[in-house]
């Protein structure tokens, strides 16, 4: 069985699951971006399969979703709606290879303006 | 003038003069801090007024390296190498239109497997200094 673990970069949060991710993304909606300090990029998983070890921060920036990082190095790792039985994760925080391909661009029409989206990645605005 | 802040406002800042173009860093810390890749300018310190700080916390990510980040909604703002009279700020922080572009994609050997790059900016490896001013 596969096993995908992640981490913060202090490691004091880390995280697995052995579900298969899913909706590989990036996203560029302003919260990602002010969070991140770039852009996020995530896949999710059913909530129940995803173990988390440590303690998580978690931000409410939306009556919608919590966003979850770690209190020490900041590291932004989790997303989390309230109506959805899944939870998204940080592949930047993933270690080693994740094994996925990015399906999609989200939120591209608040995307910065300092880069391009080059590839050819589906984008939804 | 260029403003910033974080996610939740705790933090906010302005910075003075033309900013230097953005490095996207694919290195593991970058990688790690925020979730994929982190873009970011760099000014010297004075330039750079902190107009809200109720939320800034460091975090010293290497002997020489520490990450600024607001302690209420997380945001990644800051990577100041110690010494060098500058902060190096996150991109995504910076308000509004920032009439920047991105320089060069550096530290690409530690980049995802989970994506590619397709801008044909320039990518170095590893970044010593300002490659390719």
């Amino acid at each position: 069985m596969k096993v995908l673990k992640g981490s913060c970069l202090c490691g004091a949060v880390t995280f697995e699951t052995t579900a298969d991710p899913q909706g590989v993304s990036m996203c560029h909606c302003r919260q990602c971006r002010k969070q991140s300090g770039g852009i996020w990029s995530s896949a999710y998983v059913a909530f129940r399969d995803l173990q988390i070890r440590g303690d998580v921060q978690w931000f409410a920036a939306s009556d919608a979703a919590n966003r979850g990082s770690c209190p020490r190095c900041s590291s932004f790792l989790f997303w989390k709606a309230h109506d959805e039985n899944t939870i998204s994760f940080s592949l930047g925080a993933v270690d080693g290879p994740t094994g996925l391909t990015l399906e999609k661009h989200i939120f591209t029409a608040d995307k910065g303006d300092y880069y391009t989206l080059a590839d050819d990645v589906p984008q939804k605005p | 003038m260029t403003r910033g802040e974080c996610l939740c406002g705790a933090v906010a800042f302005e910075l003075e003069g033309e900013l230097r173009p953005i490095y996207a860093c694919h290195c593991t810390q970058c990688r790690k801090t925020s979730g994929h890749f982190w873009a970011a300018t760099s000014v010297p310190d004075d330039a750079m007024t902190m107009t809200r700080q109720d939320g800034l916390q460091w975090y010293q990510s290497s002997a020489t390296t520490r990450r600024g980040f607001c302690n209420q909604c997380g945001a990644s703002l800051f990577w100041v190498p110690e010494g060098e009279g500058r902060t190096v700020v996150a991109a995504g922080s910076l308000d509004g239109e920032t009439g920047l572009e991105i320089k060069a994609h550096v530290f690409v050997r530690d980049k995802g497997d989970y994506y590619r790059i397709c801008d044909g900016l320039p990518h170095f490896e590893e970044f010593k200094g300002d490659e390719g001013a």
